[in-house]
Order: structure tokens, then C-alpha cells, then sequence
């Protein structure tokens, strides 16, 4: 008996390869339905991990008064190393703040002021600060109100603008993610198991004429069905490997093209969880349609 | 082998069989004639179980389908043989593949399935084309590729559903030797065929004629082999009951037994398995 089974499984494995267009067509119709599926995942991956990590954190933007001695703002610097809940800081001297700017509009860096020369001599952008502090203490709202106040009332200081929403943004989204997202995802998930179910039954419907003469040489359900279901679950899985490796290259492509303030970006591939998630609905979906496009 | 008794089937409104009865016994070859759209394929799909029984009784093989359940119905096919006109041969297999595959559903081990099918490719002459795919094939090859893989297996039945309709006149008469080879080996064969052409070639086997779905013949006029046959054509009239054609045991019924006549449950073949002979001409 086992022998039997593993000859099936073996066959219905080695018959993709009898039709050769069909397979491939197919092949290419649940790579793409698995490849936008595990885009969607990637996308949710990189923005949960992108939230996660800036989760708790209050950002603090604070610009200078022109024309302020930098000596004094350089040791203000770095006297916020040493805050309580630092995480990290970006500072912009004038004109680092100028390169930044000319980088930005187009040209390379530190160009802007040989196209304008005057900007050179006289930098028209103040010192600029981005700290991020993570709160400390029992009420973070009464924290966010001292600490903005501490920067403002440094010395020089022209202007603070404070993002405290972070952490309530990562609230947000956790909320979303819990209630919606990650809902929508196992609703993608099962569309996606439709839409590569359908395309395998398709191909499975192909063999009708097969199936057909294997009924009336007295074959049962299950050696009728044994091979489909093998070799539809062998196509699932390598439309599945297909679209990880399109999601790979275009990590690999992509990956930093997003990786810019403010939304410094970077697109994380899905976790081993997802994608073997993926694979396996893939594979299983796959053999279920191969199983079910069998008409009794 | 084959009881029928008041068979009547219908599709939708349209009455296809009407109160058929007749019944064959082992060995007997009958041609089932009669015009396109007389019943003769419903007929047969229902012997091989591929259209479910609507009213009346009919056995084949010793299972009564009015009994059987959908689970059991391979059991069924695996002692009915069924060539059809078209074929049915699986195009991008090999005919070694193609004969070998009712003995694959069996479980039958490898070296006994590749005897058996190069017993069988000798017999039908395809002993030279059994790498070759069926889709290269032609047309009369492909019919004995079908004709091979029904006989490998040694049915008790053989259903025939117009198995010469596309091929030449030539190649039909050839064909039809393998059919009465068939019967040598004591198979129940059924033939269905408007060819009058074919019958006429064969006088000493029986035929049965269906039009609208009854019986409305059993007899072969001219030929004089059913000389006296009126009486035993009980269902001979649309009101009869029986239509048992004639006795069996007519050609082929000595012919000698298939070497491991019937294959055992367990799938195996016999312990004393022999290569198949060539099959013997058929005595007449």
C-alpha cells in the first residue's frame, strides 16, 4: 500500500511535466496571486516593525536663533547624550543643515552654496536638533510638558516643535492592527487560498479526460485523487518559493528606496511565521483543489 | 453474465429505454444495432455503471447495480471492459503506459504488470509502438491500444460503443477479429454498431436491434444462423419481457482460458503465472 501511495504521489508530481504550457500558466497565475499576498504582508511587516521601534519614543525638534554662537549649541548637544530616556539625536549645523537641503532639491551635496555663493558666507538655515526621548516616570504627559519646556528654555533656542504622538500613534496602530489589519490579512489570506484553489482547479480541470478513463478502468476516489492532489500541492508550493524569491529581489531592489526622513523606511521581508503561513495555505489550499475538482 | 429485466431510463421527459429486457451468458458476442439515438450507448453506460439505474433490474458480473453504491462501482468496472469509439486512450502516455494502468489500479507489482502488458501488446500487435505515445499514434493503433489495456485485465464484460465508427472498413474488419478473440477467451462481449456492413461480415454472431428505446429485434436476415431463432427470441415484440438472444456457448466458448483466468482479489497474479500466449484464432 505504501508503495502504491508513493507511486502516486510521485506520478502526480512527475504529470506536471506532461503538460508543459499548462503547468507553467498556472504556475505563473498563483506565484502572482502568492506574490501580492506576501507584498501585502511585507508592507504590514515593515510597518509594524517601523512602529514597534518607534514606539514610546517623543520627538523633540529644536532650532537655534541665527546667527548663535555653535560653541555653546555644540555643548548643549552634547549634554542631551546624557538625558533621562535618550534615545537618539540628529543634529544639523547651518551648513549641514544647507547640504541637507541641496541633497533634497536635486543636486549633490554641498553644491547648492557653489550655485549660490552668498550662502556660503551667510547660511540662512538655524541649528537644528532632533532628539528622540523615550518618557520616564510615572505620568508621561506631566514628562512631555517638562521636557518641552526644558528645551525651550535653553539658551538660543528660537523654537521647539514636539511630536508626542509617537507613542499614541503606535497605539493606534496596534489597535488597527488588532481590530482591521491583521483581520484583512487573514481575509487576504483566504482570498488568496480562492484565487490559487480556482487556478489549480482549472488545471486539474484540464485532465477531465484522464480522470475520466481512470474511472472506467475501475480506479477509486482516492487513486483518482491522491496524484492531483500531490501534484497540485507540488505547483502551490513552488508558485509559493516563486513569489518569495520575486519578494526577495525586490527587497533586495527596493528595499532602501523608502529609507528617507521622515519616513525612513526600510522594507523588512515578512517573518518566518508569515511565510511559512504563506506557503503552507498555498500548498494546502493547492491540494484541496486538487482533491475537489474531481467530480464524483 | 449480463440480466436486464424491464429496463427503462429516461432523460428529463424523454424517454430513452423503455421496459429493455434481455439477458447474456458467458461467452456470447451480440452485435446491439440499430439507427443513432436508439439507446445503445444509454444502454451501455448504464451496464458500466456511468449513468444510475432509474427503474427495472440489471446485474452484470454477478453485482446487481440496482444495489450498488457509488463506492462500489470501481469494483464493478474492474470486471467490465468498455472500447469506445473514440478511444479514450490518454494521448501524452506511452502505450505501455496506457495498457499497463488497469493493472496499476489493481496494485499489481511492476514485473507482473510489464509481462502481462507485453503478452497482451503481443497479442494486438503493438509490441513494436509500446515506448511510442498514443497521440503518435494512429487512429486504428490508438483503437487497439483501447481494445489492450480493456483485455489486459481479462473482464468477464465487454461493453463496445461503436469501437469501429472512426475508422476505415478495412481496419473495422480487423478490429473486429480482436473483438472475436475476445469471446475465444470466454468474455461476454456487446457490440454496438449501426454498421449493417460489419454484421453482414459476421453471420454467426447474434445481434439485438434497439429503435426507440425497445428492443424490436433480435435476428439476422439472410444470414440463416438464427434459423429457429424467432423462439427464442422471447422479447422479439416491444411487449416482451425477455430477449434472451441465444443460448450461450456459441463461438469461442471452448476457446482456451485465459492463463490465470480471473485475477485474483488480492490483485496478485496466479502462482504459476505464464507469459499470455498469442490469442488463438477463434474456432468456428
Amino acid at each position: 500500500m505504501k508503495r502504491i501511495i508513493l507511486r502516486l504521489i510521485g506520478r502526480g508530481i512527475a504529470d506536471l511535466a506532461l503538460d508543459p504550457a499548462g503547468t507553467v500558466g498556472a504556475l505563473c497565475a498563483v506565484t502572482l496571486t502568492s506574490f501580492l499576498a506576501g507584498l501585502f504582508f511585507m508592507l504590514l511587516t515593515t510597518l509594524d516593525i517601523r512602529l514597534s521601534t518607534a514606539r514610546g519614543e517623543s520627538i523633540f525638534q529644536i532650532y537655534w536663533r541665527e546667527g548663535v554662537n555653535m560653541e555653546l549649541v555644540r555643548r548643549q548637544w552634547q549634554e542631551y547624550v546624557h538625558l533621562p530616556g535618550f534615545r537618539s539625536v540628529r543634529t544639523y549645523t547651518p551648513e549641514q543643515a544647507l547640504e541637507e537641503l541641496g541633497r533634497r532639491i536635486g543636486r549633490a551635496g554641498g553644491e547648492l552654496d557653489k550655485s549660490f555663493p552668498f550662502l556660503a558666507v551667510n547660511a540662512p538655515l538655524p541649528a537644528t536638533a532632533l532628539v528622540a526621548l523615550s518618557p520616564t516616570g510615572p505620568d508621561p504627559e506631566r514628562w512631555f510638558e517638562e521636557t518641552l519646556t526644558y528645551f525651550r528654555t535653553q539658551h538660543g533656542v528660537a523654537r521647539v516643535t514636539a511630536a508626542p504622538l509617537q507613542d499614541e500613534f503606535a497605539r493606534a496602530w496596534k489597535r488597527v492592527g488588532n481590530y482591521v489589519l491583521w483581520p484583512a490579512a487573514v481575509l487576504l489570506l483566504l482570498a488568496q487560498a480562492l484565487s490559487v484553489g480556482n487556478t489549480v482547479r482549472l488545471a486539474v480541470r484540464a485532465k477531465e479526460h484522464e480522470i475520466e478513463i481512470l474511472q472506467l478502468a475501475g480506479a477509486c476516489n482516492w487513486y483518482i485523487r491522491l496524484p492531483l492532489a500531490a501534484g497540485s500541492a507540488a505547483l502551490g508550493l513552488a508558485g509559493g518559493l516563486c513569489s518569495l524569491a520575486l519578494l526577495l529581489l525586490l527587497q533586495d531592489r527596493l528595499g532602501e528606496a523608502l529609507n528617507f526622513p521622515p519616513l525612513s523606511l526600510r522594507l523588512h521581508f515578512p517573518s518566518a511565521r508569515i511565510v511559512a503561513a504563506l506557503l503552507l495555505t498555498q500548498a494546502l489550499t493547492s491540494a484541496l483543489a486538487g482533491i475537489l475538482a474531481v467530480r464524483k | 453474465m449480463i440480466r436486464v429485466r424491464r429496463l427503462s431510463h429516461s432523460f428529463g421527459a424523454d424517454p430513452v429505454l423503455k421496459d429493455v429486457s434481455f439477458s447474456l451468458e458467458k461467452g456470447d458476442f451480440v452485435f446491439l444495432s440499430g439507427p443513432s439515438g436508439a439507446g445503445k450507448t444509454t444502454l451501455l453506460r448504464i451496464l458500466y455503471a456511468a449513468l444510475p439505474l432509474q427503474a427495472g433490474e440489471v446485474t452484470v458480473a454477478g453485482i446487481n447495480l440496482s444495489r450498488l453504491p457509488a463506492s462500489r462501482v470501481p469494483l464493478l468496472r474492474r470486471q467490465v471492459g468498455v472500447v469506445f469509439q473514440d478511444f479514450k486512450v490518454l494521448p501524452r502516455r506511452s502505450v505501455e503506459q496506457n495498457i499497463a494502468l488497469p493493472l496499476e489500479i489493481r496494485g499489481l507489482a511492476p514485473k507482473h504488470i510489464a509481462r502481462r502488458v507485453m503478452a497482451v501488446s503481443r497479442a494486438l500487435g503493438l509490441q513494436d509502438r509500446i515506448r511510442l505515445k498514443c497521440g503518435e499514434l494512429s487512429g486504428g493503433e490508438q483503437q487497439r491500444v483501447a481494445i489492450a489495456r480493456a483485455f489486459v485485465v481479462n473482464p468477464k464484460v465487454l461493453l463496445a460503443d461503436e469501437p469501429t465508427g472512426n475508422l476505415d472498413r478495412e481496419l473495422a474488419y480487423r478490429l473486429m477479429e480482436l473483438f472475436k478473440q475476445f469471446q475465444a477467451y470466454g468474455a461476454t462481449v456487446l457490440f454496438a454498431t449501426h454498421s449493417e456492413d460489419l454484421m453482414r461480415r459476421h453471420p454467426g454472431a447474434y445481434f439485438m436491434r434497439l429503435e426507440k428505446g425497445r428492443i424490436t429485434a433480435a435476428d439476422w436476415p439472410g444470414a440463416g444462423v438464427f434459423t429457429g431463432g424467432a423462439e427464442r427470441i422471447a422479447g422479439r415484440d416491444a411487449g416482451g419481457r425477455t430477449a434472451r438472444l441465444y443460448p450461450a456457448g456459441r463461438p469461442g466458448r471452448a476457446g482456451p482460458a485465459f492463463p490465470d483466468e480471473r485475477l485474483p482479489p488480492d490483485g496478485s497474479l496466479s502462482a504459476d503465472e505464464r507469459l499470455l500466449p498469442d490469442l488463438p484464432r477463434q474456432r468456428r
